[in-house]
């Protein structure tokens, strides 16, 4: 795929370092902007299919990014926006998700070190896809008020599970546990069986079906 | 009161303290002093007062005295014991009423309130009294209330020093009256010789219409009368003066709040400092770490990772010249990661101040871009705490003369004397700091209150800069 992208940085070296990373991988940087107010300009005029946007930026140094982010989730529904934050905040995240994890992402900013992770999230946003930082679903099963539910399941079937929080595919979380896609099936069936969730085709509605089983 | 005193002045010019007062001029200022706006504030403010002074519990005391006395006994003989026994028990009841009632208190707060507009002597009202949780029967602040009786004991001792007060006002009438005997002499008198007229009394500060003191009964003798006018005239503004800073130290000691609770409020206000100050503090480094040295990380995980994705798995690297620029660009970043994580390690607490405030000032002082010329004489340590917030009061000032003050050289001087800590700074720039615009010198200042130190800058326009930091040798 060839994706337009937004990014909002107040890190200049950050954002240098991160529009080549983009631009190397096929994609085209419309604009590289470092605050909420100019991300809104610029995704007003580019209507970019992704937006990658830092949490933290002037003004007020507080949720800047978020606030944008959600506004552009409002405006520009065809708009994906990949959130990138220093911080493990599932609140943030709840915030982000509300409602709809399609074309959503929250992204610790170290994970740009693995460049094709990186790139594939990007990707898996951009096309209408989920992608939830692991730490971020590690904090989530560790602090669920359904321990119980999640200990019911097989060492295997909390990894599945992770993955399928973090917005992968079957697909994805075939490669990633180099098993085949029916064996991941079979976990999936068994997790929702276990957890007492409707099965559900779409990658997206499985994120949040997920999300809000771990923090009810 | 530990708060900072910021004068923004200059020492006073040298030779203005020793210079001698001539007699003419003491002579002129004494001639003069009648006729000041401050003298007629003063005597304004003892003729206002005397209201004040009849709510007085002696006063109370003989009143209700009276009252039972004529009610009862229909005003024969003396009163009983057992009247006075009623009297007093009643003017107790009426107290604790005033007390109890916000009536104290208000009646402390209109003579603040003169005390300020006539004298030009603030007072801080004493704190409010604060609800209790659980009932409370009274509407005021309840009979225990300490500011409350503080008052009632000034208005005790109000009635003497309103008594000299209205003495200080009887000489000012008297004297004008005196003075004017020539011409009312001249006015009503001109009678034809042979008519023989009572003699005039005349009024002097050692007795009241003529007794004990002198009449006067000719014309000529009005002048005698006159003389003797203007002379209370003349003494008149210093009795004034002396019995309204009577008062003033009354009301000082008895309408503000009690020295307990004027330390109180400052601890409470310096402890909010504090708070606030290390809040501040540790949102500051947050903020330094997150824009810093955490950001500079993640940029150069970022370089290293394209560099190792162009690296490829094995075999021949498609890209060399790519891959070094972006090694070399993590290198840079590293160094600068590191650069940034020292110099916040510095900002929290440098280690050079473990071996003493001296080592750690001479260290601030080679770093200095204006020379600084350094003199420390402390015999004994200062606990760490002192040491780190003279450390930062040095380093702040110093700062602030390389930024804004021109200077070309600056001396630093810190001293210990018994169980206080003196630190100056000084430039010989152009001046004008001025701790209201915002300037880092506010925040040291709070810096400072917080353990009870003062900071004191003078800064006159033009220079120099002086500022001084004094501070206890353990905090």
């Amino acid at each position: 795929m060839n994706a337009r992208v937004v990014i909002a940085e107040d890190a200049a070296l950050f954002r240098a370092g991160l529009t080549r990373l983009i631009e190397d991988h096929g994609h085209r940087v419309c604009a590289a902007v470092g605050d909420g107010g100019a991300l809104l300009a610029a995704v007003a005029k580019h209507q970019p299919d992704v937006v990658v946007a830092d949490i933290r930026m002037p003004p007020t140094h507080t949720d800047e990014g978020l606030r944008a982010a959600l506004e552009i989730r409002s405006q520009h529904p065809r708009t994906a926006v990949l959130v990138l934050s220093q911080y493990i905040e599932t609140r943030y995240t709840s915030r982000l998700l509300e409602g709809n994890a399609a074309g959503a992402g929250y992204l610790l900013k170290e994970r740009v070190a693995d460049v094709a992770e990186f790139v594939d999230a990007l990707e898996r946003v951009a096309t209408g896809g989920t992608a939830l930082d692991p730490e971020v679903v590690g904090q989530l099963l560790r602090v669920s008020r359904r321990a119980d539910g999640v200990a019911a399941l097989t060492a295997r079937e909390r990894h599945v599970l992770a993955l399928m929080a973090e917005g992968r595919s079957n697909a994805g979380i075939a490669s990633a546990l180099v098993v085949t896609g029916g064996t991941v099936e079979k976990h999936v069936a068994s997790i929702f069986d276990k957890l007492g969730l409707p099965q559900d085709e779409a990658d997206n509605r499985r994120v949040l079906a997920v999300l809000r089983y771990l923090s009810s | 009161m530990g708060l900072p005193v910021i004068t923004p002045t200059t020492d006073p010019p040298p030779g203005s303290q020793t210079r001698a007062r001539s007699p003419w001029a003491v002579a002129r200022r004494a001639v003069v002093a009648p006729s000041t706006r401050r003298a007629g504030r003063e005597l304004l403010f003892c003729l206002a007062g005397l209201p004040f002074a009849v709510v007085n519990p002696l006063v109370l005391f003989v009143l209700i005295v009276d009252m039972i006395w004529l009610v009862a006994g229909g005003g024969r003989g003396n009163p009983s014991p057992a009247d006075m026994a009623i009297a007093g028990v009643c003017v107790g009841l009426l107290l604790v009423l005033l007390v109890s009632t916000t009536a104290a208190r208000r009646l402390g707060s209109l003579q603040r309130v003169l005390a300020a507009r006539l004298l030009g002597l603030r007072v801080a009202a004493p704190p409010s009294v604060r609800r209790r949780p659980g009932g409370r029967a009274w509407p005021g602040p309840g009979p225990r209330d300490g500011a409350g009786w503080r008052v009632v004991v000034y208005q005790l001792a109000k009635l003497p020093v309103g008594l000299i007060e209205l003495y200080a006002v009887s000489l000012w009438i008297g004297g004008l009256v005196n003075l004017s005997y020539p011409l009312l002499w001249g006015a009503f008198r001109n009678h034809p010789p042979g008519v023989r007229l009572s003699p005039l009394p005349v009024f002097t500060p050692f007795g009241w219409f003529g007794d004990g003191t002198f009449r006067v009964a000719t014309f000529p003798g009005t002048f005698a009368a006159a003389a003797a006018g203007a002379a209370m005239l003349l003494a008149a503004p210093w009795v004034t003066r002396a019995v309204t800073s009577v008062d003033a130290w009354l009301i000082r000691g008895l309408l503000g709040p009690g020295r307990l609770v004027q330390r109180v409020q400052d601890l409470e206000l310096s402890r909010a400092l504090a708070v606030d100050d290390s809040a501040a503090l540790l949102r500051r480094l947050e903020r330094n770490l997150h824009d810093g040295a955490q950001i500079r990380l993640a940029t150069l995980a970022m370089n290293l990772g394209m560099a190792r994705e162009k690296l490829g798995d094995g075999g021949e690297v498609p890209d060399a010249a790519a891959v070094r620029e972006l090694v070399d660009a993590a290198l840079r970043g590293a160094k600068d990661a590191l650069g940034e994580l020292r110099s916040l390690a510095r900002g929290i607490h440098p280690p050079v101040l473990d071996n003493g405030l001296a080592d750690a000032l001479a260290s601030l002082a080679a770093d200095s871009a204006i020379p600084v010329e350094l003199e420390v004489s402390i015999p004994v340590r200062p606990t760490p705490a002192i040491e780190t917030i003279a450390y930062f009061c040095a380093a702040e000032l110093l700062t602030n003369a390389a930024k804004h003050s021109f200077a070309n050289k600056i001396a630093i001087r810190a001293a210990g004397h018994r169980d206080v800590l003196l630190l100056s700074v000084a430039d010989d720039g152009t001046g004008g700091a001025d701790p209201a615009r915002g300037s880092g010198l506010s925040g040291l200042a709070q810096r400072v209150a917080v353990v009870d130190g003062r900071l004191t800058i003078a800064s006159p326009p033009g220079g120099p800069t002086k500022t001084t930091v004094e501070l206890p040798l353990r905090a």
